[in-house]
Formats: C-alpha cells, sequence, structure tokens
C-alpha cells in the first residue's frame, strides 16, 4: 500500500506555487510552529522520530545535526539535489512538483541547526528544477519566510541555489562542499568530518532533499506519527524512483519494510507479459544486485537490504528481467563509473578504468576465463580503500554481477557472445 | 605525549603526530607516494595503509592520528595485500619507460615495487594515453603518462613557493597535470617539483639525458649561491659536477632550495675554471704551477712588505671562501705582513639584504658574515672608496684579490678588475677563469683556487649559523686551497698527507656490485 | 699439501717422442696431399672461416623501419658493460614518441672483451653482436667505433633491422 505523505499532492500542478501550496496544502504553517519551539526541541523531535538520511548511506539524521560544535562559528546548512546515482529520480520530482514542502523543510531544519545560510546544491542537469526552486525560494523571500527576522521572530535565514556541472562525485557531501567552494569537485580527506569543518571550513550539515522535506512532517505531526510508517530501526516513508522492465515505472512512496515483490508486481504493475524476474538492483546502480529468489524475500528497509549484502541507498529499485544480458549490464555500469571517478584516490582512478576495460573486453567478446576472477579481485581491492565511497560504489555492483551471474560470464567468455539476446536495457535507463 | 606501539617497536611521540610521522620516527619503512614532510596531507596514493589493533578497516598513515595506547602495523598479511594493490593500480597505466625515463634509479615506483611490490601483473587491457613530453615552463618537461597523480607538486606551488600554477585537469584515469592556458611554470622555486616528484613525470631541463642518476655520487655540501647556506646534495662524477638538490635541514632551507642555487654546479666544472697559473698580462700569458707562482707572490710580496712597508701592498677579499681561509689568509697579510689595507669587495651592494620572503636573499655570497666578522675582530676598516682613490694614486705596488669563485653573480667584475689592474702589480687569487682578469693589461699573476665541492671548511650564514662544508672530489687537479695559496706565499710547504680525504661513503654503483646477480 | 711430480726417467729418453711426432707429420703430410678437400687449415686472409650466426663478433646497432637508430639511449650496455668500452651521448629527440636517442655511440673495440653483456641487457634489441669478427685497421682513431660504422657500415647493406617496433607496439597500447 501507499502511503502518500511527501507526495500526498503531488498530482496537483498548482502544489508548485506558493499559492497552491497555502491552498492545497497547509502552507508555511508548519515553520511557525517550528518557530515557536526550541532548536534543540527539534533536534530531539527528529532524533525521536528515527530519520535516517535519504541520499544513500542512512545515517540518523538527529544525529549528524547534534554532532555540531558549540562553538559559536557560522554554520551551514546545505541540501544536497546532485541527484546522480543512476536509476534515481526523486529528488527531482520533490523539487519541481512540491519546491515549496522543501524550502520549508530547510528553514525549520536550518532553524534547528542555527544556520543563517543555506545552499541548494541541483545537479547541472536539472534545468527546470533550478528553475522552478529559484522562483520558489522568491516567493519565499516576497511572502517573508526568507530573510531577516523570519514571521517576527529573531531568526534570519537566507537561502541559494547552486547549479553542479553535471558530475556525479559532486553528490558525495565533501565531494559537493568542494564545488560549492568554488574548487574541482572532489571529496575531501575525513576526519574532518563536515559537521566540525565543511563548507568554507565552517561547520557543516548536508542533507538529501528527501529527508530535509521529511522534517517538515515530523515537526508538524509529531515522532510518534511518523514512526507509525516503517520499521523500528528504519522508520517512516520513503519514495522508491522504479525504473527498468516494468509496466508502470515511476516514484511511489511506501513504508520502510515494504516487500520488493509488492513494489514490483502490485504497485508497478509487474513485468512485461511473458517476462520473468533476473535480478532487482534495490538502491541504484552501486547497491550490489539482488538475484530474483533474494529480492522475493526482501523488504525494503536499511537492515533487510544490508542483511542481504546489498544496500537501499537512494532508493532506486532497477528491474531487470530475463531479457537483459549481465554482462552488457556491467559493462554500462562500469562505463558510468570509470566516466566518474575523479580521479583523486589510485585505486579508484585506475581500478574504475581497469574493470570497465576488463568488462569491455568480455563484452566485446575478447574475454579470458582469468579475467572473471580478476574482476572479482579488482574490485575487492577497491573497497574501502579511498577518500570516498565511489570506489565501493563501483566495485559492489561488479563483485555482485560476477559471482550472483558469473555463469552468464563464463558463457560470454567462452562462446563470444551473449547467454542472452535481448534487446539492449542500456540505452533505456543507465546512459545519460 | 602519547605512546604508540609500531611493529612491535614502542614509541612515544609529539601530540598531534599522524602515524606515518610515527612510523618514520620509529625508523620503520612504510611505502608512501603523495605524503610529503613539507606538504599539506592529500591522501590519495592510499599506499601508506596501516592496521590499527581494534578498527577493522585499513587505515591510511598520513591522515590518522596517533593516539595514547594505539598498536599499529604495517607487516600484517591485509596490510601487505593492499600495497601490492595499490601498487599495482599506480603501475597499470604507468608506461614503464624507465630505459629513457631520467628518474630510473631513483624513481619512488621502482623502489616501492622491489621493497614492496614484485608481484606478476595482470594487466591485460590497453593502457592510456596521455599528452608526452610537455614543455611546462623554462626549466620543466613534463610526462602526463608517467605522473602517478600525487599532487605533491601541485601543493607545492599551492603551499610554498605560493604562485598557484599548477593543476590536475579532467577526471578519472584521464586526469593530466598542467598549467592554465600554458601559462609556464615559472618561478625561482620551479625545480622543487622535480625533486618531490617521486616518478619521472616531471624533469629538470638542465639536467634531463645528461647522466644516468647511477653513475653519479652525491657529497653532502652548503650551497654558496646566497647567504641563505641551503644544505644541498652535489651529484658528482669523474667528469664534474652535474646537479644539486637539496637536503632536508628544519634550521636552514626546510626541504627546498631556489633554482638559481641549483646552478652552482656550473662553475665548479672545468669548462669554468682556471686550470693552472697564469703570468703575465694582456694576450701575453705564460703558464706555471699554481704552487710555483703562489711561490713566487710570495717572494715578492714579503719583498716589498720588508723594503717599502706593508702600505704598498693592499688585500681585496670577497664573501665566497670559508672562515679557515679567511683566519690563515689575514694571519698571512694582516699578522706576518702587516698589511692594513684589507678591502670587502661587495658584488651588489644595493641588493645585499635583499629577501624573497622564501630562501632567496640578495646577498650572493656564502660567507659575508663570516667575512665581516673576522674584519671586524682584526680592528680592519673597508673603505672601497679609499682602494680606487689610492689605486689612482699609485699608492699601490700590489693588489692581491682573492676574487669570486662564481663569477656570474658578480656583475661588477669587469669594471672592477679593470679599476684593480690600475695597479703596477695585480694577483689574482681564484677559481673562475675569467675574460675580464685575462685582459689585464698590468702585470699580473692569476692563482687557481678550489671551489667549495673541493675543499672542507665552514660558511656562516646570514643569521650567523656555521655550517661546515666536506670536500666530495676534485676537479681541478693543479687548484689550490685559499689556505694553501697563503701558506706557500709565506714560504713553507705543503704537507699534503694534510689534504681532505675524499669521501668514503660513495654509492657504489648498484649494477656493478650486482653483476651476476642480476 | 701440494705434490711435487717429478720427471720420470723415461721422460728423458727423448728419441721414441721425436719419432712418433715425425711419423704423425709425415703421415698428416700424405693425407693432406691426397685428400685436399679434408685439410683442417683455411688459406687466411683468401678464405675466411663461416662462423654460426650466434657468434658474438663486432657489434651491430640495429635501425627502425624508416632506417634511424633503435636505440634509446638508456645507457644500460654502457652500465652493464665489464671492460667500459662504451660511451653515448644522449639527447632529445624531435619525435615526442621517440623523445631519447644518442647523438654518438662510441665502442672501443680495443677494449671491448665480446662478452655479450651488452646484448643481454639491452631492453629494445638495439644493440646485436653480428657474425663479423675481423676488426682490422690502421691507426688506433679506427678502433673508436661510431654510429656510421656500427649501424651502417657497408656490409651491413642499410643496417640491420630490430624486430621490436615502437609503432606497433604503441599501437597495441605498450
Amino acid at each position: 500500500m501507499e502511503v502518500k505523505l511527501l507526495t500526498e499532492h503531488y498530482g496537483k500542478a498548482e502544489f508548485q506555487s506558493l499559492e497552491g501550496y497555502k491552498k492545497i496544502g497547509d502552507g508555511y504553517e508548519t515553520l511557525k510552529k517550528a518557530l515557536k519551539m526550541q532548536p534543540k526541541e527539534i533536534i530531539e523531535l527528529v532524533k525521536a522520530s528515527g530519520l535516517r538520511g535519504r541520499g544513500g548511506a542512512g545515517f540518523p539524521t538527529g544525529m549528524k545535526w547534534s554532532f555540531l560544535p558549540e562553538n559559536g562559528e557560522p554554520r551551514y546548512l546545505l541540501c544536497n539535489a546532485d541527484e546522480g546515482e543512476p536509476g534515481t529520480f526523486k529528488d527531482r520530482m520533490m523539487m519541481e512538483r512540491a519546491p515549496h514542502q522543501l524550502i520549508e523543510g530547510m528553514i525549520i531544519s536550518g532553524f534547528a541547526v542555527q544556520s543563517k545560510k543555506s545552499y541548494i546544491y541541483i545537479r547541472g542537469e536539472y534545468k527546470d528544477s533550478l528553475r522552478i526552486v529559484e522562483k520558489a525560494i522568491r516567493e519565499a523571500y516576497d511572502a517573508g519566510f526568507l530573510g531577516k527576522n523570519i514571521l517576527g521572530s529573531n531568526f534570519t535565514h537566507d537561502m541559494d541555489v547552486y547549479s553542479g556541472a553535471g558530475a556525479y562525485i559532486c553528490g558525495e557531501e565533501t565531494g559537493m562542499i568542494s564545488s560549492l567552494e568554488g574548487q574541482k569537485g572532489q571529496p575531501k580527506l575525513k576526519p574532518p568530518f563536515p559537521a566540525l569543518k565543511g563548507y568554507l571550513g565552517k561547520p557543516t550539515i548536508v542533507n538529501n532533499v528527501e529527508t530535509l522535506a521529511a522534517v517538515k512532517y515530523i515537526v508538524r505531526d509529531g515522532a510518534q506519527a511518523y514512526r507509525k510508517n516503517g520499521t523500528e530501526k528504519s522508520a517512516g516513508t520513503k519514495l522508491f524512483s522504479v525504473s527498468g522492465n516494468v509496466m508502470k515505472p515511476g516514484n511511489y512512496e511506501v513504508p520502510l519494510g515494504y516487500p520488493l515483490k509488492d513494489l514490483i508486481f502490485n504497485l508497478c504493475g509487474g513485468l512485461k507479459p511473458g517476462r520473468k524476474l533476473k535480478a532487482v538492483i534495490p538502491g541504484g546502480s552501486s547497491a550490489p544486485v539482488l538475484t530474483e529468489p533474494e529480492a522475493m524475500r526482501a523488504t525494503m528497509d536499511y537492515e533487510c537490504l544490508a542483511q542481504m549484502g546489498s544496500m537501499l541507498g537512494s532508493g532506486a529499485v532497477i528491474v531487470i528481467d530475463d531479457s537483459n544480458c549481465m554482462v552488457d549490464l556491467l559493462n554500462v555500469t562500469m562505463h558510468f563509473y570509470h566516466h566518474e571517478s575523479c580521479g583523486q584516490c589510485t585505486p579508484c582512478r585506475e581500478g574504475t578504468g581497469w574493470l570497465h576495460k576488463t568488462v569491455a573486453s568480455i563484452a566485446s567478446g575478447h574475454g579470458r576465463l582469468q579475467d572473471i576472477q580478476l574482476l572479482d579481485r579488482i574490485s575487492k581491492n577497491m573497497m574501502g580503500r579511498t577518500i570516498c565511497a565511489l570506489s565501493d560504489a563501483a566495485a559492489m555492483p561488479a563483485i555482485s554481477f560476477v559471482n550472483k551471474f558469473r555463469e552468464e560470464f563464463e558463457f560470454f567468455v567462452r562462446e563470444g557472445r551473449s547467454k542472452v539476446k535481448g534487446e539492449g536495457f542500456r540505452h533505456a535507463q543507465m546512459h545519460h | 605525549m602519547p605512546k604508540c606501539t609500531i611493529n612491535g617497536k614502542a614509541i612515544e611521540v609529539k601530540p598531534g603526530t599522524t602515524v606515518i610521522q610515527a612510523f618514520k620516527a620509529a625508523g620503520v619503512e612504510i611505502a608512501h607516494y603523495c605524503w610529503h614532510p613539507g606538504l599539506s596531507v592529500a591522501g590519495v596514493c592510499r599506499l601508506c595503509m596501516v592496521q590499527i589493533e581494534g578498527q577493522a578497516k585499513l587505515q591510511i598513515g598520513c591522515n590518522t592520528l596517533v593516539t595514547e595506547g594505539m598498536v599499529v602495523n604495517n607487516t600484517s598479511e591485509p596490510v601487505k595485500e593492499a600495497v601490492k594493490w595499490g601498487l599495482d593500480f599506480h603501475l597499470i597505466n604507468h608506461p614503464l619507460d624507465c630505459p629513457i625515463c631520467d628518474q630510473a634509479g631513483e624513481c619512488g615506483l621502482q623502489d616501492q615495487y622491489v621493497h614492496f611490490g614484485k608481484y606478476d601483473p595482470e594487466m591485460a587491457m590497453p593502457k592510456q594515453k596521455k599528452h608526452k613530453v610537455v614543455d611546462l615552463g623554462p626549466t620543466i618537461v613534463l610526462d602526463t603518462e608517467r605522473c602517478i597523480l600525487c599532487s605533491r607538486c601541485v601543493r607545492f606551488t599551492d603551499e610554498v613557493s605560493k604562485t598557484n600554477e599548477l593543476g590536475i585537469f579532467n577526471r578519472g584515469d584521464r586526469s593530466e597535470i598542467g598549467t592554465v592556458e600554458n601559462k609556464p611554470l615559472d618561478n625561482n622555486y620551479s625545480l622543487n617539483t622535480v625533486d618531490i616528484c617521486p616518478v619521472g613525470a616531471l624533469t629538470s631541463k638542465d639536467f634531463r639525458f645528461r647522466q644516468r642518476v647511477w653513475y653519479l655520487k652525491e657529497a653532502a655540501s652548503v650551497c654558496t649561491g646566497c647567504s641563505t647556506g641551503c644544505n644541498v646534495n652535489v651529484y658528482y662524477n669523474e667528469e664534474g659536477a652535474w646537479r644539486v638538490k637539496p637536503v632536508q635541514n628544519e634550521k636552514v632551507n626546510g626541504y627546498w632550495m631556489c633554482d638559481k642555487g641549483r646552478d652552482i654546479y656550473k662553475f665548479v666544472n672545468k669548462e669554468a675554471r682556471l686550470q693552472t697559473a697564469k703570468v703575465g698580462s694582456k694576450d701575453q700569458w705564460r703558464l706555471l704551477e699554481g704552487g710555483q707562482a703562489a711561490k713566487d707572490v710570495g717572494d715578492s710580496l714579503r719583498q716589498v712588505a720588508k723594503t717599502e712597508g706593508a702600505d704598498k701592498i693592499a688585500l681585496v677579499v670577497t664573501g665566497q671562501y670559508t672562515n679557515e681561509e679567511y683566519d690563515s689568509l689575514l694571519d698571512f697579510f694582516n699578522g706576518t705582513l702587516a698589511v692594513k689595507n684589507v678591502y670587502h669587495w661587495v658584488n651588489n651592494p644595493e641588493d645585499m639584504t635583499g629577501f624573497d620572503g622564501i630562501l632567496f636573499r640578495g646577498d650572493r655570497n656564502p660567507n659575508t658574515a663570516g667575512l665581516k666578522a673576522r674584519l671586524e675582530k682584526r680592528g680592519l676598516k673597508s673603505d672601497w672608496l679609499d682602494l680606487e682613490k689610492k689605486i689612482k694614486a699609485g699608492a699601490y705596488k700590489y693588489v692581491v684579490v682573492a676574487g669570486p669563485e662564481n663569477n656570474s653573480v658578480f656583475p661588477d667584475l669587469e669594471s672592477k678588475a679593470k679599476m684593480m689592474s690600475a695597479a703596477p702589480h695585480l694577483v689574482w687569487l681564484t677559481a673562475a677563469k675569467s675574460e675580464a682578469v685575462d685582459s689585464a693589461t698590468t702585470a699580473t699573476y692569476q692563482i687557481p683556487l678550489k671551489t667549495f665541492i673541493e675543499k672542507d671548511g665552514t660558511y656562516t650564514n646570514h643569521v650567523g649559523l656555521e655550517q661546515k662544508v666536506k670536500r666530495g672530489t676534485t676537479i681541478v687537479a693543479g687548484a689550490l686551497t685559499l689556505s694553501e695559496a697563503v701558506s706557500l706565499m709565506s714560504g713553507e710547504e705543503l704537507d699534503f698527507s694534510l689534504r681532505p680525504k675524499p669521501l668514503t661513503n660513495l654509492k657504489t654503483n648498484f649494477f656493478t656490485a650486482k653483476r651476476g646477480e642480476l | 699439501m701440494s705434490i711435487v711430480k717429478r720427471p720420470k726417467v723415461e721422460s728423458q729418453w727423448y728419441l721414441p717422442a721425436i719419432l712418433s711426432g715425425m711419423a704423425l707429420t709425415f703421415r698428416k703430410l700424405v693425407q693432406n696431399l691426397l685428400h685436399k678437400d679434408r685439410l683442417q687449415t683455411l688459406n687466411y686472409p683468401e678464405e675466411k672461416y663461416e662462423y654460426s650466426p650466434r657468434f658474438k663478433g663486432n657489434h651491430v646497432l640495429t635501425v627502425k623501419k624508416d632506417g634511424s637508430l633503435r636505440c634509446t639511449a638508456c645507457m644500460l650496455c654502457a652500465t652493464n658493460c665489464p671492460a667500459q668500452c662504451i660511451t653515448i651521448k644522449a639527447a632529445q629527440h624531435e619525435d615526442p614518441s621517440v623523445e631519447k636517442y644518442p647523438i654518438s655511440y662510441e665502442i672501443d673495440i680495443l677494449r671491448c672483451v665480446f662478452c655479450g653483456f651488452c646484448e643481454e641487457a639491452c631492453p629494445v634489441d638495439a644493440i646485436r653482436m653480428g657474425p663479423e669478427w675481423q676488426t682490422p685497421a690502421i691507426s688506433g682513431s679506427n678502433f673508436q667505433n661510431d654510429i656510421q660504422q656500427l649501424a651502417y657500415r657497408a656490409n651491413l647493406k642499410g643496417g640491420v633491422q630490430s624486430r621490436l617496433d615502437d609503432q606497433e607496439r604503441h599501437k597495441a597500447g605498450i
């Protein structure tokens, strides 16, 4: 069953404007409520709600906020709208259908962490989102929800948008901070973490669009109401971007813990007639792939997927039916990571290229049997050896593809052709 | 003071020490490329992997602080495997053109491979092609294929020279070092990037292809290019000196030296040197042994001092000699002969106190401070105008000059030499041959001296720090040190057993020593 | 302790040895007169002995397809040479794919001990030791073999082509 909390009014075009947001939704009423609370109270509320980061890592949001040092330095709140994970398109919809919902959530979050300035870092390709969010911010300024002494309180907050240049790595929080600072978009060494030294060397909180939007509903309804949905450890609802070989791809908001099987076969209308489910990537292209029996058992929450060796990630569910060649798919995925590696750390810079070249040689029929083993070994030696997680993001699909669909790779090497002759999957989804 | 254990060795370090620094302090070898003690931490080569007890994941040593009771090792199997693979990742797109690479023999990749690698490479794919032989500026050539993108050079131009010329362009394995719009890398510290480059990506135009490094021996010395006195290694072989590289000394130069200082090897080589003594004047020079010339000069000087008085002799000294040489020079002239007319030849009086904020100083003599201290001690006051006036007036019969060994930093050499050759007799003690002295019209003795690399001695730098230099090699066998020349002048014979022996800690040629085993 | 072998008495009877020696001489004389094709000697220098192609004789510097020197001036041969008879001066080539090449390559053939270490040390098949073995010359300076002599002497007929080719290696991505 879908639970429409964030996406309640997404079908209505007028929800985009401030007027519509006030008319259909509850306007900025929650902000008024929040400004009457203590910032600490809001942080405690978010902690109690069990909200976890919706960008990929699933780190508890309230905990992240409480890491900020009490040293009086200016703090920054950054909204990560650089949605680069192949398969994900939820943030775009959230920005384009309900920009005010995000802005309200951000002002509340900004108040909670006592930040005077926030930025929305929007992915370079999202031209429409940029235009819509900019317009919404202007409306919010005009209505007095942003700027000096918001709604008569002594809280001052400014908001700005920043358009990225289309690099995947700028979706990584420190990469995004570098880019925002005007430097080459490369992740920074941790420690120090952004909560201590982030944007311009000041304490910085980076949250995903969905996380910040959800804050609004937590403040509006309270932590217990939010917790009604989801499981004990994975509370609330989550948007899943379902793509691939399903009849009705799209964004679906369901409570966490929802069975993957129901998501694919009930909400998304199942596969094309006559096709069989082969595999599902549950959390964006960097998540390890699930085989069909695993996918049938899986529930969409952080714990279950982690237990299965995969991850919830950004919630991009890519459904793969039996018409797809896994070698081909891995080739496209590796091409993406080879292209997007920032080139800073050696294992990732060289490893992604090596993986891509090796898979490409298998996919072109020139592979050797030892290459399959080699793919696995290269990947395992890229895992956890770099500053950011891009190396892991490239290694995890490679390891899971090679180990779970080994016979397909071996067939390709032996016969020089794909075991499954199907229409290409790559042009539909994965290739920008 | 946190205590930690490194490969089973207990060590106490200062708070704020990183694990890699603790390894260095404990004298334990650890693989690394991007970390450099004089630069910020980049943490990109991922080679300094260590295993910290109680932590599941391997950590990089350069960005991990030592905490109390930390137990670290880099000898466990996971670390070895990680370092091996780290090297493999560095090498898969490396062109492996060691035979034509100038870095071969002192290359980080070669060293680390021998220490930590020794695996069979598995890369079977075509290598990434990038730009080769990129002209980066007047001093440096770049090969982007050899580059391992450790970013040391970029950090150097950002943090030390603060000129920000270099950057990394493009992404992933297409990344290349470069400058914006081909703006040249042109600053007085550019060659430090060649030193810190762990591979052969940045090579010095001056040294490129001229020698293989394993033919060279190194001698620790002090740069004589200016009064900072940076600690250096001079690389030489039987043909002469070939290059100069800085040696770390926190008190003087840190890890760096300037490009101008690197030219000091040029004036010690034979082609720039006065090989034998010469007597005569313009176009009529007679060659003779340096020792004989010194004896002849000494005889005449003592004669003049005895019969006509020491006032007939003037001594001109430059700031280019060692303290020991000044002592023996002044002992003879001021002590034995009682010469009071001692003049300090300042090569660039208007810029003597100049300083570029990093290392380079306007006083381009290694030992001005030492000379001044010695003149002061003997109560000798130098007044250059007085010399000019008296020479013009014909007050001096003999002008003895302890001239510059590095002519290139004496822009006034020609005019001063001309002025001094107005005296009836000129005695020019110097290591360098010079047109200006060769065209002297008066009766002149030129006596060949040794350069800083051929003698033992002490230089006093601009803050008064005394630094010893040791003899490395002999380039002009017939040359004398100033002390030797002076003792011959005073009528003593030389005791060659007192001459410093050449350095014994010479690098043996690896290939020759290991012949048959390779 | 060394054992001293004293000459036996028999060795002083020299006549049998002389006679047996003369017998061998006369037997060979007769054999050579009757079977000229079985002669053990050559009429040098009119007749010359042909050594096997693997004989380590005079050095040859190989050339590339375009006739330029294969040598990259890495100096490994000079480093490895036990007689230190190889002198190389390197320079930068205009073509960045060549980069380094020798402007002077000299072998002092009188110092050379023909050990073949140079050939073994060469990473690019640039120096080989060929089957030629005569090194006569009139003056001392003629023994200082230069590039002209090592790579392009008349009896090499335009040079020996190396089996390694840079262009092909670059194409193969090596």
